[in-house]
Formats: C-alpha cells, structure tokens, sequence
C-alpha cells in the first residue's frame, strides 16, 4: 500500500518573546518525528498529557505551521501549498475533536452543523441537501429526526457522532482522531470505538488515532507510537510486539488487567517529567529510567530501527 | 437553501425568542410598553401634536399648564406638549441613528481587531482608546469646529463617544469565541476567514453587543440633550429635550414648567431604557460576558 502520509522530522517549537525582565522561552512540544501511515492502515499515538500527541495531531494537518520538518499528504507536500490550495486539501483530510461539547457551534442545528462541509467547500451534493443530511446522520448511528435539534440538546456520545459526521461529510481518505472517546463516559466510549471500526472498513479510511490509553490504542490500531516528551521513543509494528523501550513496558504493565490471576505488580515510575521548556541533555526518561546509565544522561538516543520495531534507547529490553 | 438566508433566520428567530423573553417580567413589559408607545408617538408627531410645534403667540407666552395647553407655552407662546413630543422625535432619532453608526463601526472594527491580532490589532485598539480619554462634549466641540452646531454633529459625536466601547466589547468576545474547538472544526473543514468570521464568531459575539447598543441609546439621549442644552445640538426651531431645557433656565422660577416637561421626558425616557436593557440581559443571560470587556 501507497502511504497515505509521510512525516520526516517533523518538530514544533513554541517561544514566548522575552521582554526587559523576564528571558525568552522556547518550549519543544514535538520533536523531530518522523513516520509513515500506509493506505488503509490505523497508527496509534500514545503518550500522556502534554507529550505532543495533540500538537503533532495539528501540525499533520497543518492547523499550525511546523517550526520545521515536512509533511507530505498522498505525495503532496502540504507546507508547500497556498492557503487556498490548502483549504481545498483539506477536505480529504479530517479530524474529529476530542472536545465534542465545544465542536459544534451552539447556535447551528445540526442539519447546518452536517451540510457545513458542503457550504464551505463549495461541493454540491449530488442528492438534495435534506437527503444527504439525513443519510450522513444515519451513517453514524443518530435518527434523523434528530437534524433540527441544536447541539445542547443531544447528549455527549451524540455531539461525538456528529463530528463524525462533519469530518465524513466530504469523504476524505485520513481522518486524524485526537482522543476522541475521552471526554465520553466508558459505556459510550465503548459505542463509538465500534462506529469508528464500522466506518473503517465500510469507506476504506485511513486512520491516525491519539490516545493516552494504551489498551484502547492496542484493540483499535495496526502499529503503535510511543511517544515521551514530543519524541517518538517507540515504534511497535503490531500490537502484540512486546516493549523494548522502558517507558513503553511501563505504560503497559500499568494498562487494566480485568483477570486477577494475570495481574502482576506494577513498578511505578519515580519522579517527574522534566519540562519541555529546558530539556536535559541526553535522554528525556532517564531520570526516571531503571535501566539508565551515564551515556543516557548525555547523549540523546536516535530511533533505530531492527526489524521493523524502531526505539530510541541506549539499553534497549 | 441559501446560507445567508439560514443565518438570517437563525438571527431572527433567536432576536425574537430573546427580546420576547426581556417583555416578559413586569418590569420589562411596562419600560418596553413605555419605549415602544414613545416610539410610535415620535413617528406620528404630526398628528398626535395639537399644535404646530413652531407656532408662535406672544399674547400668551409663559402661559402654565391647561387648556387647551396642557403643558403650557414658552417664551415664545410657543404648546411645550408639542415641542415635548417633536423633540421625541429628534432624541431618539438622533440617538438611535448615532448608536447605529457607533455600533457597526465598532463591531467592524472590533471583529477585525479580534480576528487578525497582531500589530493591527494594537494599532486600532490604541486609536480606539485615544477616544475615550476624551470628553464627550469635547469630541462635540470639535465637530461643531468642524462642521458647525447642528444634529449632524451631535451624531457624530455620540457615535465617536460609544465607539471604543462596542469596539472593545466586540474585540473580548472574539478573542474568547475564537479559542472555541468548533472554530478550528470549522478552519479544518477548509473554511476561509469571511466565513468564519460572518457565520461563526460575529453570531456568537452579537447578544451582548446588541444589549450594550440598547443601554447606550439611553446614554445617547442624555448626550444629546446635554448638548443640546450647550446650543451644540439641534437648532431653533426644532425642538429638542436638552434645548428646550436650555431656553428654560432662563425662566426657571417664572415658568418651571418650560424646563420641567422636557427634563422628564429624558429622565423617564432613560430609564425606561435601562430597565428595558437590564431585562434583555437577563433574558440573553449574558451578565458574565458583559464584564469581559
């Protein structure tokens, strides 16, 4: 399969300007990443709060502009395109929010919210306006009857399918899910998780999931990145590949095991994250890394890959 | 269906249910029944009036209030009833028209501020702030330097004198709605600027605009009249609140009755309006986004 998104070194600085008394900042959120998303394929991003998952989720799209690194969309380099050329991409590639309670706008129905894509890409559907509506509200599990509500009137897991169908609208081929379930109560979660699945493989989409829940991402995607403080540490090519990195083993010795006689004591990790805004030399986990050494402190460890399992570890497990 | 049309309708129906919301307490259905009757008076002075506003009759100048004048006469002889209720007409016109102008310029200006940020917007909120370290009657002195006394600009300068408060209010609420998650929803769908900002942030952002534009026809008033009162305003022989007041000090302990209808007019007027306003905050349920500007 083709790729469907090539990220080379892909890396966001943020500054705060400095002024007469305080010092100018600058703030790695994502660092240097570089992957490929084949056609079809479902890549899974883990990490916890604050590693970049989200800013990373932005920059493919190009909600915000790269400090620096390429993004190429089905061949085309997107940092290249014009504005104009790049709200025309956009509508075959989409996200669906994590907020879903902010995602629509309060005062549009939702039959204003869904036929929004068209108005704004100027694409006629090819049935009328009412019908498309009702068949896209129907393709993500919501009556019908429902399109003259307002978003404050359905519940969460309903906002959450009419992102869905906002982002479905016009048909694209990637659609990018930051953290989609975790502002929905678990039963729910459980819902749309499917409906995702459902849409998969009805319309042929090529996903790149966020999540901070390594279970979730492990049922739901093909390959798995690992990522710490805005690198990528670990690359698992499936699911069942078992952690080289030992942040990834910590993550997931510290996922649920609903079987009590598979449970087994968890390590926790000490100490903290070290703040994006002043990195250490070397590498970013070890000071809270069992296995760290001397050089892990001073050199930064690069992602190498041995058959097709890439981690950026000088003591690999 | 066309888009414009369905913001429209959204508009409306939303404009309706709210200012119908505002009719509903006591309060609100006697200050809105007060404003609306005022308003309809002003538009058909001509005939409610049972003078000629402009009529003048020496023999019966500083006659008190009677028959058949119920307010009284002038020092020209002049029904003050008649002037009360043409002067209506020059109040509120001239405030409403002003608000009007202040209002579009300052959400404009405002939205534009909010939406691009940067140096344009420092650059037009400094000058918008440049406005109000100005007294109002002096920002007045200087149209009527400009273009000589007269309603125009008395107009003008009610408009300048509210402008820095639409503009900042319509800039708070921008920067705040355009943080919202479905603002980038809507730029990732491929939408450009003039959308968003006609069909996502300017709907969101005109309640407590639109309540703002309604309490400062109410000041509006009491600025006209002021400066009316200074001989900035309105020129003889329209009448107007604050120039009928004027021409009253002179005959403050004679005919009180000359100064005292007009200076009731504004007074009940203005707080009709407030009342009106404080009740259309309530019904917009909006207090909160008030204070962030």
């Amino acid at each position: 399969m083709p790729n469907l998104l090539e990220i080379r070194d892909l890396t966001k600085r943020f500054t705060s300007a400095g002024g007469p008394f305080r010092k100018a900042r600058s703030m790695h959120a994502v660092n240097g990443v570089s992957f490929d998303l084949p056609e079809g394929r479902v890549i899974g991003v883990v990490g916890e709060s604050g590693c970049g998952k989200s800013t990373l989720a932005r920059l493919i799209l190009r909600l915000i502009e790269p400090t620096s690194g390429t993004v190429a969309f089905d061949g085309d380099d997107l940092l290249a395109k014009s504005p104009s050329q790049m709200r025309k991409l956009r509508a075959r590639m989409q996200m669906v929010f994590q907020d879903p309670y902010s995602a629509i706008d309060p005062r549009y129905t939702l039959t204003r919210a869904v036929a929004e894509p068209f108005e704004v890409q100027g694409v006629k559907p090819a049935r009328p306006m009412a019908e498309e509506v009702a068949e896209l509200l129907e393709m993500v599990g919501l009556n019908p009857g429902l399109a003259s509500s307002y978003p404050h009137q359905i519940s969460g897991g309903q906002k959450q399918r009419v992102g869905i169908a906002r982002a479905l609208a016009l048909r694209p081929s990637l659609l990018v899910l930051d953290e989609p379930t975790a502002s929905l109560d678990v039963s729910v979660q459980a819902q749309i998780i499917g409906l995702l699945e459902d849409l998969r493989s009805e319309l042929g989409l090529t996903y790149l999931f966020i999540s901070h829940d390594l279970s979730l991402v492990k049922y739901f995607c093909d390959e798995i990145l690992v990522m710490y403080l805005g690198r990528v540490v670990e690359a698992l090519p499936d699911t069942n590949a078992p952690a080289r990195h030992p942040y990834t083993k910590t993550l997931m010795e510290s996922t649920f095991e609903p079987d009590p006689k598979k449970r087994r004591l968890i390590a926790p990790l000490e100490g903290e994250v070290p703040s994006p805004f002043d990195l250490p030399p070397g590498c970013a986990f070890a000071d809270r890394c069992p296995r760290a050494s001397a050089l892990c402190r001073t050199d930064t460890p690069v992602l190498s890959t041995d058959s097709g399992h890439a981690v950026a570890c000088h003591h690999p497990i | 269906m066309k888009a414009s049309s369905m913001t429209a309708r959204t508009l409306d129906t939303f404009a309706r249910m709210s200012i119908g919301r505002a009719f509903a307490s006591g309060i609100g259905m006697v200050a809105g029944g007060f404003l609306i009757l005022l308003v309809l008076v002003a538009i058909f002075a001509p005939w409610i009036a049972p003078f000629d506003y402009a009529a003048q009759n020496l023999m019966n100048a500083n006659a008190p209030p009677g028959w058949p004048h119920l307010l009284g006469t002038d020092e020209f002889g002049r029904d003050v009833l008649s002037r009360v209720i043409f002067g209506a007409r020059t109040s509120l016109s001239v405030s409403a028209t002003a608000i009007a102008i202040s209002m579009a310029a300052g959400m404009t200006l405002g939205a534009a501020a909010g939406y691009f940020g940067g140096f344009f917007e420092r650059a037009v909120m400094t000058v918008v702030d440049l406005t109000w370290s100005f007294p109002d009657i002096l920002i007045a002195l200087i149209f009527v330097a400009i273009i000589g006394p007269g309603l125009t600009s008395t107009t003008f300068a009610i408009a300048i004198a509210y402008l820095a408060q639409f503009t900042r209010l319509t800039r708070a609420q921008i920067v705040r709605l355009k943080r919202e998650t479905f603002i980038e929803a809507t730029v990732n769908l491929g939408a450009n600027p003039s959308h968003i900002l006609l069909r996502h942030l300017m709907p969101n952002a005109i309640a407590p605009v639109i309540v703002v534009g309604m309490l400062a026809i109410g000041d509006g008033i009491v600025l006209e009249a002021t400066l009316g009162f200074f001989g900035l305003g309105a020129q003889p022989p329209t009448p107007s609140w604050g120039a009928m007041m004027s021409s009253g000090t002179a005959q403050l302990f004679l005919s009180p009755w000359v100064i005292i209808f007009p200076g009731v007019a504004v007074a009940v007027t203005v707080i009709a309006v407030n009342l009106f306003g404080d009740e259309l905050i309530r019904a917009l349920d909006i207090r909160d986004r008030l204070r962030g500007a």
